[in-house]
């Protein structure tokens, strides 16, 4: 068979497995099993088994149980319910007022959790009845909500750019020290839209009543400044080369535990809570990250992504013009798989093709997670969509169409990395090696 | 024996989190020794040999045991969009099938997996580190919880053929 051919079949076979609902994990490991057998020569069943063993107990895959219990800790401590409470006072006299708390809400959240679902749900808990009772027009309530918790993915400690960084054998610290500016921009391009929509129709936005002296301000927000500074720790500490995202990680759940402790409220069963949804994600996604090992070293053996590379490459297709037709097939992929199943797809398959043409894979890493950051929020299978849902009662699409605004941001932003692709490469590069 | 296996698939579980407290545990340790030999040079041993290799295995040993107990609470991802609209005996039908396939896969995982140990042990294989680990030893773990995740297949299958309703939507309680 024809090398296009195979890949079709492939791509049919894995289509089929997904859509009949067999689990992702299981459904790569099917089609890389195929592959195996019917396209090449090599043992399929010992390199399974060497693969499930190789790829299970890598230092750097130690980080992502860790920076998930870390999350889910925080989760369930007091800080979720002191997030409103503790961010409102300081935003009530900037243009768009309170639906700030939505968007620096979710940034803080995302920095912890590194969950963009997890986000939604924590920070809308508090925020969208706070909000909806004050009178803030509904559409700009759930569409701040919805696209501000796409950080939760880039903003690291990402789970996401764990996943790519042990998918791609990229270093983790410099991929999370990556995240860092772009997270930051799209933090301003989303308050601005809220600032600029604020000084149009100053009349959908509701007067703040009271206001706050600077004392009142710090003593509302005493809860979050822990947390704060916890983040920058982290960050800090990976960003000097101090200690590596996994140490990081362990300490980040020490200290994370300690705060919870602290604060009040927190108890042995919260924590048992927190440990076993740590355990239970932690293990869905390193069985993902193993059937896409599995299915890179299959299309290894039948060298099809190889090909594929050769073929881009021989039509003389320009970075930027591949990244438009692979921002496009995102766009679609993206409408109906997760974040991290669209990411291990691509490093099973595509990374050959972008190396091909001369992509930096550490940018590329950082575009792949904003691409998918938008695919949270597109209907149909849009986690943040149906998180909001869920909590609201709000219909998926009435959701998406509230988003949309935010969707064209995003897209907005992988423009901007693109043209300006130092905003990904400035902090990695100034980073001791 | 529905009981036994809940509880099996839930102690497993339950261990998978013990090991990635130890995880937790182990690299907080070497990270004050660390800081410590810095301050007082000397007063403890600087570094806990081999300790990547440990938090390795126990991450192996976490993932791998935790795979029955997460299938049984739905915390392995699929796509249900498409499931959602065919008619229940349809669904019925494909969850049968997919989990048919599941347990195949998962099968043949499990004998390689058993090979692998085997060749470990008859080989003698150790890791690399300062402290030579037998790899028979965690391999036996990422088997053993192979083998519990086909059982849970063919659990969540018998399940669905006497009682005749999806699983899909309705993940047990372990």
């Amino acid at each position: 068979m024809a090398d296009p051919l195979i890949a079709l079949v492939l791509l049919g076979l894995l289509l089929l497995c997904l859509a009949a609902g067999l689990w992702v994990a299981i459904s790569l490991g099917v089609v890389a099993l195929v592959a195996l057998l019917a396209f090449s020569n090599a043992p399929a069943g010992l390199v399974l088994a060497t693969t499930l063993w190789g790829h299970s107990h890598s230092w750097a895959l130690t980080a992502l149980p860790l920076f998930i219990l870390m999350g889910e800790i925080l989760l369930r401590s007091r800080l979720s319910n002191d997030m409103f409470s503790g961010l409102a006072p300081w935003l009530g006299r900037a243009p768009g007022r309170l639906l700030h708390v939505n968007v620096f809400g979710c940034a803080i959240f995302a920095a912890v959790s590194g969950s963009s679902a997890a986000t939604a749900a924590t920070i809308g808990r508090m925020s969208v009845p706070e909000l909806t009772e004050r009178g803030y027009p509904q559409s700009l309530i759930l569409g701040t909500l919805a696209g501000s918790a796409t950080l939760g993915l880039l903003i690291p400690p990402s789970i996401i750019l764990i996943v790519y960084g042990v998918a791609t054998e990229q270093s983790i610290a410099r991929l999370f020290i990556a995240g860092v500016l772009p997270g930051v921009m799209l933090i301003t391009l989303f308050a601005g839209y809220v600032a600029v929509r604020a000084w149009m129709n100053p009349e959908l936005i509701p007067e703040e009543a009271r206001q706050f002296s600077f004392v009142e301000r710090i003593k509302a927000s005493r809860n979050l400044i822990p947390v704060a500074l916890l983040i920058i720790g982290v960050i800090g500490s990976i960003y000097t080369g101090l200690a590596s995202p996994t140490d990081a990680a362990a300490l980040g759940v020490v200290l994370a535990t300690l705060l919870a402790w602290l604060s009040g409220g927190f108890s042995w069963k919260l924590f048992m809570d927190a440990l076993l949804s740590a355990t239970r994600t932690s293990c869905m996604i390193a069985f993902i990250l193993l059937g896409a090992a599995y299915l890179s070293v299959a299309m290894g053996f039948t060298g099809l992504p190889r090909n594929l590379a050769t073929w881009i490459a021989d039509m003389n297709l320009s970075a930027p013009m591949l990244l438009f037709a692979l921002t496009i097939f995102f766009i679609i992929l993206g409408c109906f798989l997760d974040g991290i199943s669209v990411v291990v797809l691509t490093t099973s398959i595509i990374m050959p093709m972008i190396a091909a043409v001369g992509i930096d894979p550490l940018w590329f890493g950082i575009y792949l997670v904003v691409v998918v950051e938008m695919s949270q929020i597109t209907p149909p299978v849009g986690f943040n969509l149906f998180v909001i849902q869920g909590m609201t009662g709000i219909n998926i699409l009435e959701v998406a169409k509230a988003a949309f605004p935010f969707f064209l941001l995003l897209l907005l932003g992988v423009a901007l990395i693109a043209v300006f692709p130092q905003i990904v490469t400035y902090l990695p590069e100034l980073m001791s090696r | 024996m529905r009981r036994f296996l809940n509880a099996t698939y839930k102690a497993a579980g339950m261990f998978s989190a013990f090991l990635i407290l130890a995880i937790c545990l182990l690299i907080s340790t070497q990270i004050v020794l660390n800081g410590m030999g810095r301050l007082m040079p000397g007063m403890l041993p600087s570094t806990i040999p081999s300790y990547a290799d440990f938090a390795g295995f126990m991450l192996a040993g976490a993932t791998f045991l935790a795979m029955a107990y997460t299938l049984r609470s739905g915390g392995h991802i699929r796509v249900n969009l498409v499931m959602q609209h065919l008619s229940p005996r349809l669904v019925i039908l494909a969850e049968g099938v997919t989990l048919l396939i599941a347990s195949a896969f998962v099968a043949f995982a499990l004998y390689f997996c058993g090979a692998l140990v085997w060749e470990s042990l008859h080989y003698g294989d150790v890791s690399n580190g300062i402290i030579p680990v037998p790899l028979w030893i965690p391999q036996l773990a990422m088997t053993f919880g192979m083998g519990l995740l086909l059982v849970a297949l063919l659990h969540t299958l018998f399940d669905l053929i006497t009682t005749g309703s999806s699983v899909l939507n309705t993940p047990d309680e372990v």
